[in-house]
Parts: C-alpha cells; sequence; structure tokens
C-alpha cells in the first residue's frame, strides 16, 4: 500500500462554504454600518436628528421598559406556577401558555385595536351593560405607548415563559428542600433560591424578546407610537433617504449591543449551573381552594389576553367577512413561494455552519457569529443593507431580483434558528462516530455526507418549519424589499389595517397565525418530554 | 441539647406501593445513626418523613415531646429546625460559600449571623474560600460548605443523605471525618443514609437497616454486626456462609449451640486450623488487597474464608477447618 503524505490544500478548501455563508450574512449589516457612517449626514438626517431622534429613542426606551415589565409579570408568575404546583388545568396550561409565540405582534395589534375600540364587543358590552354613552367613561386606549407594549408583550412573553419555565425545572429540588430545611418558607424559597438561580435564563429569554421588540414595525406604525424602528423605514419611505436611514439603525444597533452586554454582564461571577447530579420528580404542591381558584384564573387570564380574544376576533371576522378576495389567496400563494425560498436558503446556510462547528476554526466562529447577529439585527435594517447592495449593482429592486433580495434577507435574519437545532442534534451525537466512519475508511467527503448530515438532518425538521414560519410573519423587510404590486400576507394584513378596513385584515392575519402555530405546538411538545425530571 | 428525633410506627405509601412501613427508631442526641440498606428499601423516604418533606400515612415522627408529623398534620421543614445535608450537596450557586451558610441564620441581627459564618467556616477549615461561589470550590470544600450551612443555625436535629457517596473515593475518608467529627460535636440527633457498610460500620454510634421499608434491626455496630437479628441483617453488613445445620460437619455444631435450622458464618469467622480433623481443600486463592479470598471445598460444601496473605494456603492444598463461634449466628429460616 502507498503511504500519501496528508493532502494540505483539503481543509482550506473545506472552509470555503462556510466562509461563504459567513459573508452572506454579515453583508447586509456591514453595508448599514458603512452607508450609515459614511454617506448619511445629508439634510434629512439633520432634520431627523433635530426633530424626531429624541421622540424616536425615547420612544423605543419607554416601550422596551413597560414591554420588559410586562413580560416578566406575565411569565414569571405563570412558568411558577405551572412547574411547581397542581391546579385545575395546569397541564393544559403548561404548554397552551406558549401559543401567543405564534400571533406576530402586528396581528395582535390589530386584534386588539378592534377589540378595545370604541365600536368594539369591549365597549359596547360595557356600554350595553352598564347604559353608559361612549362620552361617560374612560377605556384604555390601545393606540398609545402602554398599549404597544401590552400587545408587544402578549405576543413575546412566551420566550420569557419557556426559559424561566425550562430554568424551574430543571433547578435541583434538593436546593429548595434544603432552603425550606434552614428556615425558608415557600416565599423566601421562590424570591431568594429559586428566581436567582433562574435569573440568567429569565435575562436570556427577555434580552430575545425585547430583540424583537425592537425590531417591531407594524404594531409601533398601527398603533402610531414613534419607535427607532418605526423612524427607519419612514425616513426610507417618506425622505426617501436609505443613508440616513442607516444612520439611524446605527442608534438602534447600539441600543440592541447594549441589551447583549448587559445580559452578558449580569451574570457576573455567580454560578447558575446546579451542582445537583440526582434528578427527582418535581413534588408538585397541590394548591386547592381559593389558592387553586387564584392560579387557574391568572393563567386563564394571560392566555385570553394573549391568544384566546384576539384570535377568535380574527377568527369571527374572517368568517363575518368571508373570503371574498381572491387577493388573499395570491397572497398566500406568494407568502408560502418566497417563505419558502428564504426558508430553503436559510436551511442551506444553516447547515453549512451547523456542520462546520464542529471543525472549529475562526471561518466557523465567523460565520456562528455573524448568523447570531443577523438575527438581533431588525429586518427594516437588512433591507437597508440589501437596498444598497442591490444600489451598487446594475440592476433595478423587481421582479426576481427584488425577490432573491427578500429570500437573502430572510436567510440573514433567520439562519441562526435554525444553525442552533441542527448543532444540538450534531452536539448530542458523539464525536466517536465519525471517527468511527472514518477508521472503517470513509474520505472526510463521505463522512460528511454518510454521517454527519444525517444526524444533523434529525434536527433539520424543526428547524426548516421555524425559519418558513418566521419568514412568512416578517414585515418591514418585506414591506421594504417587494416587487410592486406583490402582496404576501403579512403585507395585505398590513395594507389593509392601514386603511382601517380591519376586516379585510383579519383573514391573512388568522393565516399567518394558524402557520405560526405549526412550529410553537411541535416546540411545546418537544420541552415538555425533553427535560429530566420534568416528566409526569 | 435537644431531646430525642424518633419515629414511631411511621408508615408511607405511593398509591398502592408501600414504601415504608411501620417503622420505629429513636435516635439519640450526640449520636450518628445510619441508615442502612439497598437501593429501594426506603432509606430516602424515611429521611424525608423525619424532615417534613413529606407526609406520614400512619404513625407519628417526634422530636423531644414535640410531635412533628402525624397523619393529617405535618410541621413544614422551614418550621422544624432539622438540617439537611444531601448527595449532590445542594449549594445555592448564586451565593458564595459564607452566603450560604449564612442563609439559615436570618433571625440573627447582621453582625451575629457575621460570626457565626465566620466561626463555622473556619471551623470546617474553609477560610480563604469564604468568597467563592459553589461552582469555584472542590467536591470535599462543597460538602464542608453544606455540613457548616446545616449546622450554622442550630439545629435540632440533621439529617445526612448518603452525604459521602458524591465523593470522590481517595477524598471521602479524611473529608468524612472531620465532617462527622463537627456533626458528632453538635450534641443533637445525627441521621446519615448509606448504602455501604463500611462506612455505616466505621462512622456510625447506631447501624439501622432498612429493608423494603421494614427495619430489620437497629442497634449498635458492633451489636448488629455479631449479633444479626436475621440472615438478611447479616448480609447487610456483609457476606455470610450459611447452610443448613443437619449438612455442616459434626464437629462444627459446638460453634453454633442456639437452636436453629441454619447456619451461617461470615468469612472472617472460617479459622484454618491444623488441629482440625475437618479437612477442606483449597479451590481457589485470590488476594484481595490486605486479605486473601479461599474457596474452600469439602464434605459436599463449598465456602468462601478470608486470610491474611502470609498465612493463606496456597490453590490444591488441604487444610484443616473451624468455626469462630463470635462470627457463627444461628437462623430459624434462610430467607433474606
Amino acid at each position: 500500500m502507498e503511504l500519501k503524505a496528508p493532502a494540505l490544500y483539503a481543509p482550506a478548501l473545506r472552509q470555503i462554504p462556510v466562509l461563504i455563508a459567513g459573508l452572506v450574512i454579515a453583508l447586509p449589516v456591514a453595508i448599514v454600518l458603512v452607508t450609515g457612517l459614511a454617506e448619511g449626514g445629508g439634510a434629512a438626517w439633520a432634520h431627523i436628528r433635530d426633530t424626531l431622534l429624541a421622540r424616536y429613542l425615547s420612544g423605543t426606551l419607554a416601550v422596551l421598559a413597560l414591554t420588559a415589565i410586562l413580560c416578566l409579570l406575565m411569565a414569571v408568575p405563570a412558568a411558577w406556577l405551572v412547574t411547581m404546583f397542581r391546579f385545575p388545568g395546569r397541564g393544559v396550561f403548561e404548554w397552551l401558555l406558549v401559543l401567543p409565540l405564534a400571533a406576530p405582534g402586528y396581528v395582535l395589534a390589530y386584534a386588539w385595536s378592534d377589540l378595545a375600540g370604541v365600536a368594539g364587543p369591549l365597549q359596547s358590552g360595557l356600554r350595553a351593560a352598564t347604559g353608559w354613552s361612549a362620552r361617560e367613561y374612560w377605556f384604555p386606549d390601545i393606540s398609545s405607548l402602554p398599549g404597544l407594549s401590552f400587545v408587544l408583550a402578549c405576543s413575546l412573553y412566551p420566550y420569557v415563559y419557556l426559559t424561566a419555565r425550562a430554568a424551574f425545572i430543571a433547578q435541583s429540588v434538593c436546593t429548595m428542600e434544603a432552603a425550606r430545611s434552614l428556615g425558608a418558607g415557600a416565599g423566601r424559597t421562590f424570591w431568594s433560591v429559586a428566581l436567582p438561580a433562574a435569573r440568567p435564563a429569565i435575562a436570556a429569554g427577555l434580552a430575545l424578546a425585547l430583540m424583537e421588540a425592537a425590531a417591531d414595525y407594524g404594531a409601533a406604525e398601527f398603533l402610531g407610537v414613534p419607535t427607532l424602528t418605526f423612524g427607519i423605514v419612514r425616513a426610507w419611505k417618506s425622505f426617501g433617504d436609505p443613508a440616513a436611514a442607516a444612520r439611524l439603525a446605527f442608534v438602534l444597533l447600539a441600543l440592541i449591543l447594549t441589551f447583549v452586554i448587559v445580559e452578558r454582564w449580569s451574570r457576573g461571577r455567580a454560578g447558575t449551573q446546579q451542582s445537583s447530579i440526582r434528578w427527582r420528580q418535581i413534588p408538585r404542591a397541590v394548591l386547592s381552594g381559593p389558592a387553586a381558584l387564584g392560579a387557574t384564573a391568572l393563567c386563564t387570564s394571560l392566555f385570553a389576553a394573549a391568544f384566546a380574544l384576539p384570535v377568535g376576533r380574527l377568527v369571527w371576522r374572517s368568517l363575518e367577512s368571508g373570503a371574498r378576495s381572491t387577493r388573499i389567496w395570491d397572497a398566500l400563494g406568494n407568502s408560502i413561494l418566497l417563505a419558502g425560498a428564504g426558508a430553503a436558503l436559510a436551511f442551506i446556510l444553516a447547515l453549512i455552519i451547523a456542520l462546520s462547528i464542529r471543525a472549529r476554526g475562526p471561518l466557523a466562529t465567523f460565520a456562528r457569529i455573524a448568523a447570531s447577529s443577523g438575527y438581533a439585527i431588525p429586518g427594516a435594517v437588512l433591507a437597508l443593507g440589501a437596498l444598497a447592495v442591490i444600489g451598487s449593482l446594475p440592476v433595478t429592486l423587481s421582479g426576481i431580483t427584488a425577490l432573491a433580495a427578500l429570500a437573502w434577507v430572510y436567510a440573514v435574519r433567520f439562519t441562526a434558528a435554525g444553525t442552533e437545532p441542527m448543532a444540538a442534534a450534531l452536539a448530542r451525537a458523539p464525536v466517536s462516530i465519525g471517527q468511527a466512519a472514518q477508521s472503517l475508511g470513509a474520505s472526510p467527503l463521505r463522512r460528511t455526507f454518510a454521517v454527519d448530515l444525517p444526524v444533523a438532518m434529525s434536527g433539520a425538521a424543526a428547524a426548516a418549519l421555524v425559519l418558513f414560519v418566521e419568514a412568512l410573519k416578517e414585515l418591514p423587510a418585506t414591506l421594504m424589499l417587494r416587487p410592486f404590486n406583490w402582496d404576501t400576507l403579512s403585507v395585505r394584513a398590513y395594507a389593509y389595517a392601514s386603511d382601517e378596513r380591519l376586516a379585510a385584515a383579519a383573514l391573512p392575519a388568522l393565516l399567518i397565525t394558524l402557520a405560526g402555530l405549526l412550529p410553537v405546538i411541535l416546540l411545546s411538545w418537544q420541552i415538555s418530554r425533553a427535560r429530566p425530571g420534568g416528566a409526569e | 441539647m435537644t431531646g430525642r428525633l424518633e419515629t414511631i410506627s411511621v408508615t408511607r405509601s405511593y398509591g398502592t406501593r408501600v414504601i415504608v412501613e411501620n417503622v420505629t427508631l429513636s435516635l439519640a442526641p450526640g449520636e450518628i445513626t445510619a441508615l442502612l440498606g439497598g437501593s429501594g428499601a426506603g432509606k430516602s423516604t424515611l429521611l424525608r418523613l423525619l424532615a417534613g418533606l413529606e407526609p406520614v400515612d400512619a404513625g407519628e415522627v417526634r422530636l423531644g415531646s414535640r410531635i412533628l408529623s402525624a397523619p393529617g398534620r405535618t410541621l413544614p421543614p422551614e418550621q422544624r429546625r432539622i438540617g439537611l445535608i444531601f448527595q449532590d450537596f445542594a449549594l445555592f450557586p448564586h451565593l458564595t460559600a459564607a452566603r450560604n451558610v449564612a442563609f439559615g441564620l436570618k433571625h440573627l441581627p447582621r453582625d451575629q449571623a457575621a460570626a457565626t459564618v465566620d466561626r463555622w467556616i473556619g471551623l470546617l477549615g474553609l477560610a480563604g474560600r469564604a468568597g467563592a461561589y459553589p461552582h469555584e470550590l472542590s467536591g470535599g470544600e462543597q460538602q464542608r460548605v453544606a455540613i457548616a450551612r446545616a449546622l450554622a443555625p442550630e439545629p435540632a436535629a440533621i439529617l445526612m443523605d448518603e452525604p459521602f457517596s458524591g465523593l470522590d473515593p481517595a477524598l471521602s475518608g479524611s473529608v468524612r471525618e472531620a465532617a462527622l467529627a463537627a456533626v458528632r460535636a453538635a450534641g443533637i440527633p445525627a441521621l446519615m443514609v448509606t448504602h455501604d457498610p463500611a462506612e455505616a460500620l466505621e462512622s456510625a454510634d447506631q447501624i439501622a437497616i432498612l429493608s423494603g421499608g421494614r427495619l430489620l434491626q437497629s442497634g449498635t455496630a458492633e451489636n448488629v454486626y455479631l449479633r444479626p437479628a436475621s440472615l438478611a441483617a447479616a448480609r447487610a453488613l456483609g457476606a455470610v456462609n450459611v447452610f443448613p445445620r443437619a449438612v455442616l460437619p459434626a464437629s462444627w455444631h459446638a460453634a453454633a449451640p442456639q437452636p436453629g435450622g441454619f447456619v451461617g458464618f461470615r468469612p472472617e469467622g472460617v479459622r484454618l486450623d491444623p488441629a482440625s480433623k475437618t479437612r477442606f481443600v483449597v479451590r481457589s486463592r485470590r488476594l484481595m488487597g490486605p486479605l486473601v479470598r479461599l474457596t474452600l471445598d469439602g464434605h459436599g460444601l463449598q465456602l468462601n474464608a478470608l486470610a491474611p496473605p502470609s498465612s493463606a494456603p496456597m490453590q490444591g492444598a488441604e487444610v484443616g477447618v473451624s468455626l469462630d463461634p463470635a462470627l457463627t449466628f444461628t437462623f430459624a429460616s434462610d430467607e433474606t
């Protein structure tokens, strides 16, 4: 047998796909930053800076602060209740409370503003019950900053709920028993043991929720609350100055970066890794009487506010108006096509990155960081980047070019959502299976296709579904990049709602929510099974 | 000085499965009682009943004259003043060693609590590690923090659930000595759950053997080892050769004079005795560390014996064998 020298060029060659993947993802962000710095200083920027920036910034900060508070109040007590106690409906609420994740903020904004408007069922009911006229009482206004925060919290609290619940389930039961043996009652055990131990998980969930809240355009625009993302789209649309918009995006990105840093820093030196090596089923205390009633009532009202009421209203409105408009069915087809294309591109990028993680190396790290930063960056900002790239090329933003640009932006935004489940699937498989393949004579290429790829694919189905639905729900980038007169469901819902035609907006909004339910149900099903100590 | 911690005929079932059945056990202040049994014997459940982490279905748990648990009535753990030490130590991961120890001292004024923490940290040789978080401590240090945390509030009793089994074997010996010295010095009833007979014999003043949820025997280590109440109790503490009395060589009957259908004797009770006319052949010989384990054949029997390496015969040799009456027991049945 002939001995060959190791093929030195091969590892470098194999790095090429991941380099390309990383560049594809990093490009729009880099372009936005460069454009904003180099060209964003025109008259439009001067106007925005002097008259609007303070409003946008304070609006965003206030919305984020209030949304954070509401998310915590909604998510943490509910997560604690369903994890630690038994009460009527507990088992159902455990996964039911995840469902609001399916409805994007702008959909809830349309539904809630219809529900709580002067002519809506809540106020009509109040007037019918009391005999008051519309001027004789005060009713919370959804078209306000608190209203926007409420709507965003309704659609985003599940991020916090999921991470808090996972942290509560994962913590050592012994730790809590130790606290009780040291004289701490149930209250002190929660505040000084369970909550601090879960704090990093809660912070991580909250950081995700707030990134999404900062990226929201549809709800803020509809409810008339000036935020940075709202301002970015406006600077591009009304002032026609993408460079000024890019400079505004700088402010938003700085804000998001601050969140990430604060979240990292808040972990500090304190450990959160449970030292527990023993898993015991959580001995859920049985609630009875008023306590049980209160727990059930809390979970019921949370689910009603975040999902049952608004989505029920959309169903009602859709049935009422019927599906007369063929534009909806065209839009559905367009949505599926576009989300499919975006998801396919994101899927390929995610696969390349996930497979490269095991090989380590600086390029894999670069691609993975690029993917997770893409995930943190609002669609409106990425759309600016894509616009700048297209503007520098000899093509116009129309037809297939526009669709390709959109699929690209979706991929940049959501690749991280696909990388993580695939990387997790690969991490679960022992490194030795690859070594076994090599010892059986498989070449690196064959090893990739015959071993690593099938393993990664076990996490791929869920990833593909998540990617598809995320792309389907995306609004601001779709608005900015779509070809003229080419609507998707989200664009249709937005257009109808902007025209105050909420009845017509109901069906596309509902279809988006129904599609969104698929991965959410899959997710909650997986979570309820995957954790030691969590099973009934 | 506190009173005894006692269970009186306690029973606990999960559904139809009885986990702890009619157990009466008394823990004296200043003594360490080892609760010994295999997995599923009900050890941890009995500990949880004492701690108030689970209610009793029948019987009572008492501390001195005070009733802690009775059917339908359970004083919650936070009101019992009973310290707990877990196999995994269950330290609060977000608190430093010192703040872990301080957790149970909330009732004390701040300066007094700080002084108490310092005292316990010093007592268990943790000075210099007080500011470290649990994940920065070694296993042995975590163990000592757990003990300091449990003892600092001056509990009325202390319960330890396999406290040393999570430690590196090389470490557990020295850690155990220091830890149990601190527990003993507290002068309170102490219970240590273990599945390791050597640990129970070495560390405990009293041994209680639990099997299938029932208490087989309790008493001093020597008493339980040398006077087992049943074959199961004898086996819980070490290996036993057991045969029907009728098949034993007649010369051995004198070693087990009490009536009973079955005779058991520990391997170290098999004496290699050149004067004995009861001869066996060495079938196998294996060095186990300080002693050699011999398998002996003869008189239609096969038995295990232990001997020091210097005096152990070679394989195939013929040896005279007699029994040490102190290590020979009589049982009514050979059921375990």
